[in-house]
């Protein structure tokens, strides 16, 4: 293998893609738009309800409910029922409660007192009737009247009560595969520009073969691929954990999507007919990462999807910490991917070459 | 203008048309963006807390808490298909009632309750799970609630579903796709190949071939964006107003396309030019998603104008006092938009003689 030819045919297409406006503008947005979209995002999970109260006489009960604040409800105590209004008008608390200044009596009594509770006017209806059970249940534990239930609560997976993922973080693999595909797109429109141009045959009369062309296109596709799916996930934290993991994880991805590139190549003609093509192929190889924002709403079908094995291991090891023992055969599995889909994609471009 | 020549070329994009990536990307990608939105956004953005319950007997809570606005329930047949739906995350937390369940209750005898919890369960979703199902355990055993709720609400301003704020964003997507993408694509296909320099030398005009592109953006626009609303049920009580309203806003878009058409070198140009202008044109859509950013930064973009009187009838129910306003700026910005094309289309002219 001559690695001149392919060092001068590296540095062309490199040259190329960032001439193309529509690869360089795609490029450059994507670098600034998901760092954009990150940083925008809230960096923590608020999983408590904020309940703001006003109550003239504290009732006992209510000290017990404050030191649950760990448990998902905190309730705030104001001085004046105008605070109280305030707060939730301005967001501060999902709902306000006026207890009656009679209340402990009443109750005592065995009558049953009225709780005013505020809400925003744009309270949806089912977030009110949560309140309302949430009040009840208070209500319940003031007059001391206990639920002959026995809870037998079991965790499924590691319990995240209290750290929860933020779901900008769970973004992340999301980011990785987009950033990814983007460089798709410009492989793929580079390779057909080859082909429209009919350059591809000028390069093979050359002392250049076939391998040294597709060496050359590789190594643009996955240091674009891979430099800038680095660089994002750099910047959005995601290498804060296992570094090594992530980087073999975003290597062998960016092997991925070129081999995905050759096989679009193959099968487009022009810019537009590569663009045709890249769309499904984006969104297939994207289904994995929504799946992670919406956990348990897609079957086990999706590992059928090469790009599963990156975004899993992604995720997990950006967000949960997890190392090598854990995320070995994700990384086979995508390598084992990788050698399939870039063999098929030189085969059937071969052929369109030939 | 020939209206005949007018629609020979217009009668060959329509045939030609369905063989482009263009064209099916504006009947598809509207269509799939809607049903992904009201499926995706039925769920991701539901704040509400789901149970799942394997009942072994017949118990009377199972219907109770179905009844419950505050927790999605979910039936299973057996305990491991439940337990497999909370570790997947598919529920929060699951539920196992008894063969005597009900019996037990209303026995007061003290009843067992094997809960599952996911653990990226919120701990909100938890409390209010564990307080619903004792609320309704109390219900089942007769007990009155201690006090009684009166609720206030404070201000104005209405909830709107996650799925009726991403509304407006598909109906402009539909416009701007079929008007803009549409229009613009085709215009610049022709440049491209040179068949437009072919075109003007036939006792075609070139005013005839932009008036042709523009009218097959305009009536896929105005078609997909009707099509997307009677998907989404939103054609409201006042659907002639509302195709009004879509036909002058595919006017809008099948301008812009044509002037970038024009004004691009090719393809890749105008792709490119169409992702910074995104930006713009989506912008109102954005700002009506979230009602934290200042409404009147919408007012800027001249999407707006056509955005705002669609959701003002299909979503609010107002009719044509309502929109009056700014259906009339749409109306001049479109007149601005001829003349902007016209001075192309007159530099065009010079350039093909």
């Amino acid at each position: 293998m001559n690695w001149r030819p392919i060092g001068a045919l590296v540095s062309k297409d490199f040259t190329l893609f960032f001439r193309n406006r529509f690869f360089a503008v795609i490029t450059v947005l994507s670098l600034v738009m998901f760092p954009v979209i990150y940083f925008v995002m809230p960096s923590s999970v608020d999983e408590t309800l904020e309940i703001g109260l006003y109550a003239p006489v504290l009732p006992p009960a209510i000290q017990q409910i404050q030191e649950a604040e760990d448990e998902g409800l905190r309730l705030d105590v104001v001085e004046s029922e105008e605070a109280l209004k305030k707060g939730v008008t301005e967001g501060r608390y999902v709902a306000g409660l006026a207890l009656p200044a009679d209340m402990t009596e009443k109750l005592v009594l065995g009558e049953a007192p009225e709780i005013e509770v505020y809400f925003a006017s744009h309270t949806p209806e089912d977030f009110r009737d949560i309140i309302d059970i949430v009040i009840t249940e208070m209500a319940y534990l003031q007059i001391g009247q206990p639920l002959d239930i026995d809870w037998q609560p079991e965790i499924l997976g590691p319990d995240m009560a209290g750290s929860q993922i933020p779901q900008r973080d769970r973004l992340r693999p999301l980011f990785a595969v987009f950033i990814l595909m983007t460089e798709t797109f410009g492989l793929a429109g580079l390779l057909s520009e080859e082909v429209e141009r009919r350059t591809a045959w000028a390069l093979l009369v050359t002392p250049m073969t076939v391998k040294e062309l597709f060496t050359a296109k590789g190594i643009v596709g996955v240091v674009l691929a891979f430099s800038q799916a680095l660089l994002i996930l750099a910047v959005v934290g995601g290498m804060g954990e296992q570094p090594l993991i992530m980087v073999i994880a975003l290597l062998l991805g960016a092997v991925l999507v070129t081999g995905v590139a050759f096989l679009i190549a193959s099968l487009g003609k022009d810019f537009l007919s590569v663009t045709a093509w890249g769309m499904p192929a984006l969104i297939i190889l994207s289904i994995p990462a929504f799946a992670i924002l919406t956990p348990g709403e897609v079957s086990s079908w999706i590992k059928a999807i090469p790009s599963y094995y990156l975004t899993d291991t992604v995720y997990r090891v950006s967000n949960l910490g997890i190392g090598w023992s854990e995320v070995w055969h994700n990384l086979l599995i995508l390598a084992g991917c990788n050698l399939v889909i870039v063999a098929a994609g030189i085969l059937t471009l071969r052929r369109k070459f030939q | 203008m020939n209206l005949r020549r007018v629609s020979v070329l217009l009668g060959k994009e329509l045939f030609q048309g369905p063989k482009s990536f263009m064209f099916v990307m504006t009947i598809v990608a509207p269509v799939v963006i809607s049903l992904v939105i009201s499926l995706a956004f039925g769920t991701l953005f539901d704040h509400r807390p789901t149970l799942g319950i394997v009942d072994e007997g017949n118990s009377r809570l199972v219907s109770m808490l179905d009844e419950l606005p505050s927790v999605v329930g979910k039936a299973y047949a057996t305990e491991t298909e439940l337990k497999d739906a909370v570790a997947k995350g598919a529920i929060d937390s699951g539920l196992v009632l008894a063969e005597d369940f009900d019996s037990s209750v209303l026995a007061g005898e003290r009843v067992e309750i094997p809960i599952y919890v996911w653990g990226e369960s919120l701990a909100q979703d938890r409390l209010v799970i564990t307080a619903a199902v004792a609320n309704q355990v109390r219900e089942l055993a007769g007990q009155e609630a201690p006090v009684e709720i009166k609720s206030i609400t404070l201000g104005d301003e209405e909830s709107i579903p996650w799925s009726d704020r991403m509304l407006p964003f598909v109906v402009l997507m539909a416009v701007v796709i079929a008007g803009l993408g549409l229009s613009g694509t085709s215009l610049l296909s022709e440049k491209e190949r040179r068949t437009v320099d072919a075109l003007v030398i036939t006792p075609a005009t070139i005013g005839e071939v932009f008036v042709a592109k523009g009218l097959l953006g305009i009536i896929l626009g105005t078609f997909m964006g009707v099509v997307i609303l009677v998907l989404n049920q939103a054609l409201g009580s006042q659907p002639g107003l509302l195709v009004m309203l879509l036909f002058l806003g595919s006017i809008m878009a099948a301008e812009i396309g044509l002037l970038a058409g024009s004004l691009a070198d090719d393809i890749t140009a105008f792709f490119a030019s169409m992702k910074i202008m995104g930006i713009l044109l989506y912008a109102p859509v954005v700002i009506y998603m979230f009602p934290g950013i200042p409404q009147w930064i919408g007012h800027i973009f001249p999407t707006y104008y056509i955005v705002e009187p669609i959701i003002q009838i299909s979503q609010r129910g107002g009719g044509w006092p309502e929109i009056a306003m700014n259906t009339f700026i749409l109306l001049g910005l479109n007149i601005l938009l001829v003349v902007l094309i016209a001075v192309a289309v007159s530099r065009k002219r010079q350039y093909a003689v």
